[in-house]
């Protein structure tokens, strides 16, 4: 209908949906990348965390560490609100809407790595916050400098290859998507100290995964 | 394609059984019958299944069925002669398959597997720079697109060597008992998949055989081109073996020797583009 120009790197068009000026769409390649989300934001949904095994230093003793239902339930809502900003921004068909839920997903994996009770880890969660935060400025940047350089934010229009996009634009869309989904070099300092949450925090790699794969295909693609 | 899938399957495993095989003969071990990891597969179907009593058991379970599901699609995606930006998401996608699969048990020892897995995503870098060097030539990610230009301008092998280096690191860097098998390092018992028993091990057998099958395959595909499928599966042996070789005769490496490595070849590749960027415009 729209005639979406990315066969060669996304595919073609197989579903539409309009909000106005602003059309999400489906490529076989978008589709793929929110299945996978929606599978794991339906997993976060009904998985209970795992109770983690902790070994004790210079003995053989062991214990199993219990989950606390409070840091259970802000874990889960802060998983399932990653999952739908990432469903959005492998959904979405503008530049602005992507970069929206691309800090989204920032600021929701700050809330299920800051959710657990632990200096080292509430540490990691502190440093990665200030990282996400400083990326928001070539995120929203490269949006603005797309749109200043092509009167449009409409993915529709920016794959059509008729309208030059600044290379700094790009090199900004990257840079802010990369700031955004650092969480697992974070989340992975976190996981040395013993933090628990296997579902939730799983949700925070399938995110920045997802807005890494959706970020190569829009540079692309523009 | 139901009939693809188990021969796909089939293949994998037995491929795993001559990785095996060729390692040991290189190390001066006798090493196991070549079928005998497809016997290790039915062998764990029929065993006593369970799950860990501290494990989150929704995604303990579920991840096996995302793995064997990602590599199915990516297997039909070579068929259909679809993307590589989307064999390149799968290949990302296997890495939180990796992931979850060690957090879900609660066992510390799958956890450092997991962790490493996350480490080491430096290993998927050389794929996405591989990616851009083969668009840069061909002006197209479809595989199909790709086939069609080497029929013309001859295998990418040749013209773009840096980048099938690159996807030969990054098709080592999954490979069992390799240098860059971190993630089942036997300091951490077998890393990610200690507490997977039973059936949902014999699950992980066949979507890793299902791997290795896609990745050899999109190898041939990408830089060899469409072939006959007994040409196919001997040229996909041949590289296999080479890959045992590798395997055999190098140790495993630090966890951050794995990731200095991979970011210098990615590095490499990098400067290769840009020169390719350069010079093709």
């Amino acid at each position: 209908m729209f005639n979406l120009p990315t066969t060669n790197i996304g595919g073609p068009e197989v579903f539409v949906l309009e909000f106005g000026d602003i059309v999400a769409y489906f490529s076989p390649y978008t589709a793929a990348l929110f299945v996978f989300a929606l599978i794991f934001t339906a997993l976060v949904i009904v998985s209970r965390p795992e109770r983690q095994v902790d070994i004790a230093f210079g003995g053989d003793a062991y214990y199993t560490k219990e989950v606390d239902p409070n840091l259970l339930r802000f874990q889960r809502f802060m998983a399932i609100a990653c999952g739908l900003a990432t469903l959005g921004a492998v959904m979405t068909g503008d530049v602005f809407n992507f970069t929206l839920f691309a800090s989204m997903v920032g600021i929701t994996n700050i809330g299920i790595v800051a959710a657990y009770r632990n200096r080292h880890v509430l540490n990691a969660a502190f440093q990665y916050g200030i990282v996400a935060m400083l990326a928001t400025v070539p995120l929203f940047g490269g949006a603005a400098i797309v749109l200043a350089g092509t009167g449009t934010l409409s993915m529709w229009e920016l794959f059509g290859g008729a309208m030059a996009v600044p290379l700094i634009a790009k090199a900004f869309l990257v840079l802010g998507v990369m700031g955004e989904g650092m969480a697992p070099f974070y989340i992975a300092k976190a996981e040395i100290t013993r933090a628990q949450g296997a579902p939730f925090i799983l949700m925070v790699h399938v995110s920045s995964l997802l807005l890494f794969l959706r970020v190569t295909e829009i540079v692309i693609s523009m | 394609m139901i009939e693809y899938l188990l021969f796909a399957t089939f293949v994998g495993l037995l491929f795993h059984g001559i990785h095996r095989k060729v390692i040991a003969r290189v190390q001066g071990r006798p090493g196991p019958p070549i079928w005998q990891e497809i016997l290790h597969t039915l062998k764990f179907s029929f065993k006593q299944t369970w799950i860990p009593k501290t494990a989150s058991q929704t995604l303990f379970v579920g991840i096996v069925f995302v793995a064997i599901g990602i590599w199915s699609g990516a297997l039909f995606l070579l068929l259909s002669g679809g993307s590589i930006l989307l064999l390149f998401a799968v290949y990302l996608l296997h890495k939180i398959v990796e992931h979850g699969m060690g957090l879900s048990t609660g066992s510390p020892y799958t956890k450092f597997g997991a962790i490493r897995s996350v480490i080491s995503a430096a290993s998927e870098l050389p794929l996405l720079v591989t990616v851009v060097a083969i668009y840069f030539f061909t002006r197209s990610l479809s595989i199909a697109d790709i086939a069609a230009y080497q029929e013309v301008n001859g295998p990418l092998l040749i013209l773009a060597f840096p980048a099938a280096v690159a996807m030969y690191l990054v098709i080592l860097s999954k490979m069992h008992y390799g240098p860059f098998s971190i993630i089942e390092a036997k300091e951490i018992v077998s890393g990610n998949v200690t507490e997977h028993f039973g059936v949902w091990r014999a699950g992980i057998e066949v979507a890793y055989a299902l791997k290795t099958y896609v990745l050899l395959y999109a190898f041939v595909l990408i830089f060899i081109g469409a072939l006959p499928l007994w040409l196919t599966l001997l040229v996909m042996l041949i590289i296999l073996v080479s890959l045992s070789f590798v395997c055999a005769v190098t140790p495993m490496l630090s966890p951050y020797d794995t990731v200095t490595i991979q970011s210098l070849v990615t590095g490499a590749l990098v400067i290769y583009i840009v020169i390719l960027g350069v010079v093709m415009g």
